[in-house]
């Protein structure tokens, strides 16, 4: 057999694991005594590094980073962004590649088995929660002394209770966020504007006009619903973006936001989601939208695809959008299937609750660093290049649109556009060079965050408006920190889900009409049954405790 | 059942199908179109989506012939060296491995047929637990880290080396061979090694057919065990590189580039995909089907 | 050697009774047993020897990892846990009213499966049986294992084209004056849906062993019933059937061993908060209460519960079938 031979070495080598499994065992929650002796670990690192300073490590030093790898820009190892970035910093970057497609699985496995590289970029608040109580990730705030930049930001752009949402039971948080001037809104709803024109309709600005309109455009076209929306499969919730923004103007976390627990400002303590006024109002008129025929019944069960067919095909009018898929989805494929149409993405209308964005969306997906970095003898320099790369106006400015002359061209603060023959997100499909497939800038795993002069420098019209007029909006407050201990945490889960199940379930009986309004106390007593206020209180605990500890 | 010597008559004259069972062939005939009508039908389309353009695939024209025929998608992945080089890992990765667990299969289900052999329900204990008792993900990703494999194709072949199903079928059809040619082997003064290979893997063309069928078709499609071992992209299966290319058509819009390419890739990247996986499984597919021929077995120990 | 003709019986099905070991081969006391049965077999375990190890090495060493079900773990802590925590993790879902419906649920749809999925494949291999012409055969065998190329998400995908509003089914209920029915919104259609889509996909391809199986039968077996007289259905039934019986069993007892990993990716594309009360399985729950990135133990513990059903199953379908037929895995 052609195998022959490796099994001896399997043999020892499965003893060896056997070994090594009894050794992590007896090894693991060794924390170094003072983790604050840095002074053996100033490897490579600046004596002198402030905000604003550009980061030059004193020797040549490399970093480990895992790389989500897109696929619309597969990772090369002759982008000018390794390059230039070795040459600006001194440092090299050693990424190790993971299919976009299943990076959190293969993320979650190389931290359990404790094989993940120093820097682990990609990561959503909320996702470090699950290994903060090993001791496998760095509390990065301890260290937020070696981070001038990060510092400067939270101070600049008021983010401390945003930051202070992620602290962990221990007071600490062990993710570095991007960090965002300004909110960035997504979702909001669609309308085919040259249908509306030809029946003297004007774009609606509140729910109620959504509803006015939609019942205009039934009466024209009695056998079609105007509305019928999508994101309802393989999704954690149905009709996830539309009850996003919905929910927002009736004041309560719905849809992809949903969670269970929210917090009262009015009562000051938490409360549960799905059972609250604001909830049951939203709910009341999705469901005068189905019942009067307004919205296809199928929005909450359908394929995104079909949904699209139908907004092609002019069985609907109106749809959920984000601006990118506006105008290379919906437009796009609109404008080739009718003649004249015209399609936009209007503000999110307004609703009881005024005009108000949920709080805490300034915080994006950021980096946790393996606690192994700390042993390193070079931690402080990492660090400090962290911060330059990610949090400076500079590092910021370089990932995203790369060196001044070869990518682009700048017209001052704020007006860059990409140099002739490069073309960015498809801005000049003749272009020879693509900014990101060929460069590596404008990569998710290196640019996101920033100013808004940086963030809104690649919109395009559309965007741009549509953001602006969401810039408006008064962020609602951010809910206070009440981190839940890691036993506390496994029983949370355990209610959470059957919880969350049955807010939706009976989100869409209700909206669907197959349950009757007047069982709504018979659905709050079933929430009970199913542990709803140990949930709430185990979350005041929380937060009581969190308050008296920190206070 | 009577017991008579079996003068060999002409076929034909047993043959005259009754009226019964011409009108059971008429059934069946139509049974049989009726499978192939319900499973050929949506293999068509794709295949038919694969080449056709997307205001057309968007618009739900593409039924069972391309429409607005355009070659986008392919010329996309043909054109990407990474993809010929990870096509060619999933060729070296599946010889490899199936020729690894056909060898180990074969040779387990061999001695586990043997009725008389002590300690045998032991040894089919073995097996059977572990279809049912498995490690974790994580146990398992430590003990390849540890023996060195990762990044080699026996990350791939080893783990996966016996299908305890593929095992138990190929031990009943050892099973069903009749005792006494081995016999007959052994006072022949053949070894059990001899009699393995020169009678029963000769007369057992089909399972080791269907089982190389099985095999490969499993390592060809399967993309967990390299997603989790292998670190570098120039390792990788094309299941890897073609689900990451769905997974970035779909979910591009947080990556925010379309061109016109894209928004054709987005639209008929899973009908691409399908076609370029399965393609060259249903092309070796009659090779296998060859050996499914009725009488092979007697065929070979009568003559 | 006596010409395996007419009076012998299709082959499968000489098994002797387990009970009874050949006759020329025991006698010996059980202590010189091994002895005994080493020299004389020792080629045949020499064969067994790689195998046990790929088992030991890639299948038993892992499972140590499962001491996790009982002691605290924590990801990127050590992987056999932290400390003892005995059956917490145990009570946990033993005590979650949820977990006892998608149990349910788990058991209803594999059962289902089992009914419809096994038996299928047969008769579609024996009417492949009776098709004389070679080509048309080897044709339709051919065609009817393609959907099991499919990708899952393209299978989910068909299926719910299929039963939209606006789809191809409701068309025709629309013809006999029916409402349209929206199948993917009630709870009710949901196994008849999942157990549908999974004969379509796997129907073609259960028919690979069985023609394989079929191949091993003996000519004159047919022939000798020709003579006697036997019509083609008597001949299925005398000689087809047994002939592929030990093709049957095994298969039958593996299915029913298994019968409880129901097609987690599937149903996730399949389900819709509507449908959880008859579609949410172990799998799909576990999935969204987000376990196996976050509560590995948890996960390990009821992987323990389902590995145990399952052995319990087998071993018990074993017995029966040893019991009833005489022809068992081991």
């Amino acid at each position: 057999m052609n195998n022959a031979g490796l099994s001896r070495r399997q043999i020892l080598a499965a003893a060896g694991f056997i070994g090594l499994a009894t050794l992590t065992a007896c090894g693991s929650g060794d924390e170094s005594s003072d983790g604050k002796d840095l002074s053996k670990k100033q490897d490579g690192a600046m004596k002198q590094y402030r905000a604003g300073d550009r980061f030059k490590a004193t020797k040549p030093l490399s970093f480990e980073v895992l790389h989500n790898n897109n696929p619309v820009y597969p990772l090369k190892d002759d982008w000018l962004f390794w390059k230039e970035l070795t040459e600006r910093t001194g440092v090299t970057l050693e990424p190790i590649a993971v299919p976009l497609s299943d990076y959190e699985k293969k993320r979650s496995l190389l931290i359990g088995a404790g094989d993940a590289p120093f820097l682990i970029p990609k990561t959503y608040p909320g996702a470090e929660t699950p290994f903060v109580s090993s001791g496998s990730i760095l509390p990065v705030s301890e260290y937020l002394d070696l981070m001038p930049n990060f510092q400067a930001k939270v101070k600049q752009w008021r983010l401390q209770p945003e930051l202070d949402s992620l602290r962990q039971s221990d007071g600490k948080f062990y993710l570095l966020p991007g960090l965002h001037e300004k909110v960035k809104s997504g979702y909001s709803l669609a309308l085919r504007t040259d249908v509306l024109d030809k029946h003297g309709l004007k774009a609606p600005g509140t729910w109620d006009e959504v509803y006015e309109v939609l019942k205009a455009l039934r009466e024209e076209y009695p056998d079609r619903y105007p509305f019928s929306d999508r994101w309802s499969t393989n999704t954690t919730f149905p009709a996830g973006a539309l009850f996003g923004y919905l929910g927002q103007a009736f004041g309560v976390r719905a849809g992809w936001s949903y969670l269970n627990i929210s917090w009262d400002p009015a009562q000051e303590k938490f409360v549960f989601t799905g059972a609250s006024d604001g909830f049951r109002q939203m709910v009341e008129y999705v469901r005068k939208l189905v019942a009067d025929q307004l919205m296809d019944p199928e929005s909450f069960t359908q394929t995104d695809d079909d949904a699209v067919k139908k907004l092609l095909a002019e069985k609907s009018f109106v749809i959920s959008a984000n601006p990118q898929e506006l105008v290379q989805n919906y437009r796009y494929n609109l404008q080739k299937q009718v003649e004249g149409s015209r399609i936009e993405m209007i503000p999110v209308p307004l609703g009881p609750a005024g005009p108000v964005v949920l709080g805490g969306s300034r915080l994006e997906n950021g980096m946790m660093i393996s606690s192994k970095a700390l042993e390193s003898d070079s931690f402080v320099a990492l660090m400090q290049f962290v911060d330059w790369l990610w949090y400076s106006d500079e590092g910021q400015l370089f990932t995203k649109w790369g060196v001044e002359g070869v990518t682009y061209t700048s017209s001052g603060p704020g007006a860059y556009r990409p140099k002739e023959g490069v073309s960015l997100l498809g801005s000049d499909p003749d272009a020879p060079k693509d900014m990101q497939k060929d460069f590596g800038f404008y990569n998710g795993v290196f640019s996101y965050g920033g100013s808004w002069e940086l963030v809104s420098s690649s919109f395009g019209p559309d965007e741009k408006k549509f953001q602006a007029a969401m810039a408006q909006r008064e962020q609602l407050p951010v809910d206070p920190p009440h981190p839940l201990g890691s036993v506390e945490q496994e029983q949370a889960s355990l209610w959470d889900t059957p919880l969350k199940d049955h807010v939706t379930q009976n989100l869409l009986q209700f909206v669907l009409g197959k349950r009757p309004m007047s069982e709504w106390d018979d659905y709050v007593a079933e929430l009970k049954a199913k542990n709803m206020q140990q949930l709430v209180d185990l979350h005041n605990k929380a937060y009581e405790r969190y308050e008296k500890e920190n206070a | 059942m009577v017991s008579l010597p079996s003068p060999r008559k002409p076929r034909t004259s047993v043959n005259q199908p009754t009226p019964g069972y011409r009108v059971f062939q008429g059934v069946n005939g139509v049974i049989l179109t009726l499978v192939v009508v319900v499973t050929l039908y949506p293999f068509v389309n794709i295949v038919a989506r694969s080449f056709s353009g997307e205001r057309q695939i968007r618009a739900g024209e593409v039924t069972l012939w391309p429409k607005g025929f355009n070659l986008t998608t392919y010329e996309i992945v043909f054109n990407d060296g990474m993809f010929w080089r990870n096509y060619g890992n999933t060729v070296f990765y599946t010889v490899v491995s199936t020729a690894v667990a056909m060898a180990l299969t074969t040779c387990y289900a061999y001695v586990l047929s043997k009725k008389h052999l002590k300690g045998r329900g032991f040894l089919v204990g073995v097996a059977v637990f572990t279809m049912f008792f498995t490690g974790g993900l994580i146990p398992n990703y430590v003990l390849i880290t540890s023996l060195g494999l990762k990044n080699t194709v026996w990350a791939l072949a080893l783990p996966n080396a016996i299908s305890v199903f593929n095992l138990l079928v190929m031990k009943a059809f050892f099973e069903s061979l009749p005792d006494e040619l081995e016999e007959a082997a052994q006072i022949d003064g053949l070894s059990t090694y001899g009699i393995l290979r020169r009678i029963v893997l000769p007369l057992s063309k089909a399972v080791v057919a269907t089982m190389v069928l099985f095999y490969s078709v499993s390592f060809w499609n399967s993309w967990f065990s390299a997603f989790l071992y292998m670190d570098r992209t120039d390792l990788m299966p094309v299941t890897v590189y073609l689900r990451n290319l769905i997974a970035g058509a779909t979910q591009g819009g947080n990556a925010g580039a379309t061109t016109e390419q894209l928004s054709q890739t987005a639209a008929n990247i899973q009908a691409v995909t399908i076609v370029l996986t399965s393609l060259p499984i249903l092309c070796v597919y009659p090779f296998v089907q060859r050996y499914f021929v009725s009488g092979v077995m007697l065929g070979a120990v009568k003559g | 050697m006596s010409t395996p003709t007419t009076s012998a019986p299709p082959p499968g099905t000489q098994d002797p009774p387990p009970a009874k070991t050949p006759p020329h081969r025991t006698r010996s006391p059980a202590r010189t047993g091994w002895r005994r049965a080493l020299r004389r077999d020792w080629q045949l375990y020499s064969l067994a020897v790689l195998p046990l190890l790929f088992f030991l090495v890639f299948r038993y060493l892992p499972m140590i990892g499962n001491v996790i079900a009982f002691r605290r773990f924590e990801p990127g802590g050590s992987i056999l846990g932290e400390h003892w925590v005995g059956l917490r993790y145990v009570e946990m879902f033993l005590t979650d009213p949820t977990f006892w419906q998608v149990f349910r649920n788990t058991l209803w749809l594999g059962g289902l499966t089992l009914v419809f999925c096994f038996p299928i494949p047969i008769v579609l291999a024996l009417l492949l049986n009776e098709v004389r012409r070679r080509a048309l055969k080897r044709f339709v065998q051919s065609v009817s294992y393609l959907p099991h190329f499919l990708s899952i998400v393209i299978v989910a995908g068909i299926t719910l084209q299929m039963l939209a509003t606006d789809g191809p089914v409701n068309h025709m209920l629309g013809w006999f004056g029916h409402e349209p029915v929206r199948f993917i919104q009630e709870p009710d259609w949901f196994r008849t849906i999942y157990v549908g889509s999974e004969i379509w996909q796997t129907a073609g391809w259960g028919t690979i062993l069985y023609l394989a199986a079929l191949t091993t039968i003996d000519e004159d077996l047919y022939e000798a019933a020709r003579i006697d007289g036997a019509s083609r259905w008597r001949q299925t039934w005398h000689v087809t059937l047994p002939g592929i019986r030990p093709t049957m069993i095994t298969l039958l007892i593996l299915n029913i061993g298994t019968f409880m990993a129901v097609g987690f990716e599937k149903i996730l594309l399949l389900y819709n908060p509507l449908t959880y009360p008859t579609a949410d399985v172990i799998s799909t729950y576990l999935y969204r209460t987000g376990v196996e990135s976050n509560s590995f133990s948890y996960a390990a513990a009821i992987g323990l519960f389902e590995a145990v059903i399952g052995l319990i199953l087998i071993t018990s379908a074993n017995q029966m079938s040893r019991r009833t037929v005489g022809t068992s895995l081991w």
